[in-house]
């Protein structure tokens, strides 16, 4: 995670490569985007076949775990371009410094949130790792799908640690 | 008490610049925890993860932010304006009705405030300036006008309420069609009003031919068609919102193939354009979620309705310090947090009132428009002051002026005839 890019990149560079310069924000394009496409072609075909009396068996239980994948990397993504919405009213009229030292402190707060996400889906996890969660109609296993889940927390979590790290470096 | 004192810790952590969806996840997990202990907290957190991030109905919002990027990358945008702007824009302020309509057209495309006044700011403005319109009269019409992207269906706001409110997204779509046609109506007869009142401000222009004109629509044919299938498909039944959704973003495709826009590099671009939104937009649905739990175990919206009740004063007084609530609000918050957090606390009190949740969906995104045209939020004025730089704030915020008034007349209209946004729904069903 050396190379781990916390700043929007630049309007040239998002020209050049908008998947992004570093190997995991790749990953998580790919990912994402395959997830996305995914759902698009399997949402479009069942819509079809509806209509031409020849339904999609399933394609909702398809669609609920390629749209858990695709919002799980998205989420990353998002925090590796730091993308999250804020409001800025107060901070953007507050000194460097200052909005240094709050950053600091906000992505301490985000690393506590995310971290506290990854705790309470790794407790799922446990407690239902052995009873064996299926989907009704396809029987897909609920197991990846909770520890996908539980892995982009701590993969965010661990983002935001890194940032306040790389930022004290810089200081 | 705990309740207010977790509204006001979030009111903190939101004005220190903690991401929205943090902020309220944050304020849901530490009041939880003290409501109800530690493990029941992280396990609820955990659930609502879960369920949110696997919920079929939310994935409208990647596949219709997807559907936008491809149809920009198409030129839709373009399109829009070059064909109001043959149509009328030989009249007297017709460049500016060209904006409002091209507004409504993308607005419908792109679900986003932000991006409609960018995008049409990107091609309107330079027409309008080079055409000799007043700055006031040409940056006014397109901040005001790009804020009918909240609104026009299929809307990222609405879908976000719905979610959060646990209305059906498709009703949600089909409510906000009169409002935005209103609000887009209200806001070319002030056009036409001021530029009556001072025709100076907006010269007349050449007159397109009618040739210039058919080859024009022809080009916005299309994704009219597009949006018509869309937005009709969900209005009679054909398809569930995310259906919709899907259809939509294989057609913008397809419409992106025929016009020859569709290249490798485009269709990254919009990937990752959807991808950041998207993961954005479910932080911030999850922080919301999870506040929302947190605010119902508080109990404080059914205080604040019990305290509602002593006063007496009958839905249409409590409605209207509500909306006078919404409007303060929304002058101190970003559009989007302002939602989230009064969305738990205020529903309750509607439904209590009788009142129904859909029109309260399309009238609280119309009041969180507001908040997009005027100081000191007013992102919409910050992004046309971003493509025109040479004019200044206070010169844009003259131009708005008379589209604010135009707004509080609306949303006055919605507040006294609720038909407005429910006699569609209504009838279709």
């Amino acid at each position: 995670m050396a190379d781990v890019n916390l700043h929007e990149q630049s309007d040239t560079q998002a020209m050049q490569n908008p998947a992004g310069q570093n190997p995991l924000e790749r990953l998580l394009f790919y990912v994402g985007s395959a997830a996305l496409l995914a759902v698009i072609a399997v949402e479009a075909l069942s819509v079809l076949g509806r209509h031409v009396s020849l339904p999609l068996i399933g394609a909702i239980e398809i669609i609920q775990a390629l749209i858990l994948i695709a919002a799980c990397a998205s989420t990353v993504f998002a925090t590796l371009r730091a993308a999250h919405a804020t409001v800025r009213l107060l901070t953007n009229r507050m000194s460097t410094t200052v909005q240094r030292r709050l950053s600091q402190v906000n992505a301490v707060l985000a690393a506590l949130f995310f971290a506290g996400l990854a705790i309470g889906s790794f407790w799922l996890a446990r407690d239902f790792w052995n009873a064996y969660e299926e989907s009704e109609l396809l029987h897909i296993s609920y197991r990846p799908l909770r520890a996908i889940a539980t892995l982009s927390a701590l993969s965010t979590m661990m983002i935001f640690l890194y940032g306040i790290l790389q930022r004290e470096k810089q200081r | 008490m705990n309740g207010l004192l977790g509204v006001l810790a979030l009111l903190g952590l939101l004005t220190m610049g903690v991401p929205i969806g943090v902020a309220m996840g944050l304020v849901g997990m530490i009041g939880l925890t003290l409501l109800v202990g530690f493990e029941p907290a992280m396990i609820k957190s955990g659930v609502v993860f879960m369920e949110t991030y696997s919920r079929h109905e939310l994935g409208v919002l990647p596949l219709f932010l997807f559907m936008a990027h491809i149809c920009f990358a198409a030129g839709a945008s373009r399109d829009f304006f070059d064909a109001a702007a043959k149509l009328v824009g030989h009249r007297r302020g017709g460049l500016a009705l060209a904006s409002i309509v091209g507004c409504a057209g993308f607005g419908a495309v792109s679900g986003s405030s932000l991006a409609t006044a960018a995008t049409i700011g990107l091609i309107g403005l330079p027409e309008m300036r080079k055409r000799g319109y007043s700055d006031a009269l040409a940056t006014g019409s397109i901040a005001a006008g790009g804020t009918l992207g909240s609104l026009t269906p299929p809307s990222g706001a609405l879908i976000v309420f719905g979610i959060l409110a646990e209305q059906s997204i498709g009703k949600l779509f089909t409510a906000a069609i009169v409002p935005a046609l209103t609000q887009a109506l209200l806001y070319m007869l002030v056009i036409v009003i001021v530029c009556r009142w001072r025709p100076t401000i907006a010269p007349p222009a050449a007159k397109a031919s009618w040739a210039e004109r058919g080859a024009a629509l022809l080009r916005v044919i299309d994704i009219a068609a597009l949006v018509g299938i869309v937005l009709g498909g969900i209005a009679v039944g054909w398809f569930t919102p995310t259906e919709a959704a899907s259809v939509g973003a294989s057609l913008s495709l397809v419409m992106c193939a025929l016009r020859r826009k569709f290249t490798l590099p485009a269709l990254k671009t919009a990937l990752v354009g959807t991808l950041k939104t998207t993961g954005m937009l479910y932080t911030v649905i999850l922080g919301a979620l999870i506040f929302s739990v947190y605010i119902s175990f508080t109990g404080l919206a059914e205080q604040i309705a019990t305290l509602i009740g002593h006063f007496h004063g009958g839905p249409m007084i409590t409605m209207i310090v509500i909306t006078l609530l919404l409007l303060v609000l929304g002058s101190v918050l970003d559009g989007l947090a302002m939602m989230l957090l009064t969305t738990p606390i205020l529903l309750p009190i509607v439904v209590s009132l009788g009142l129904s949740p859909i029109w309260f969906g399309v009238f609280l995104i119309r009041t969180m428009e507001v908040g997009f045209v005027h100081p000191p939020i007013g992102i919409n004025l910050y992004v046309i002051q971003n493509i025109a730089p040479d004019v200044p704030l206070s010169r844009i915020f003259k131009g708005v002026l008379p589209f604010l008034a135009a707004d509080f007349l609306h949303i006055a209209l919605l507040l006294a005839f609720p038909a407005m946004v429910l006699a569609l729904p209504h009838w279709l069903s």
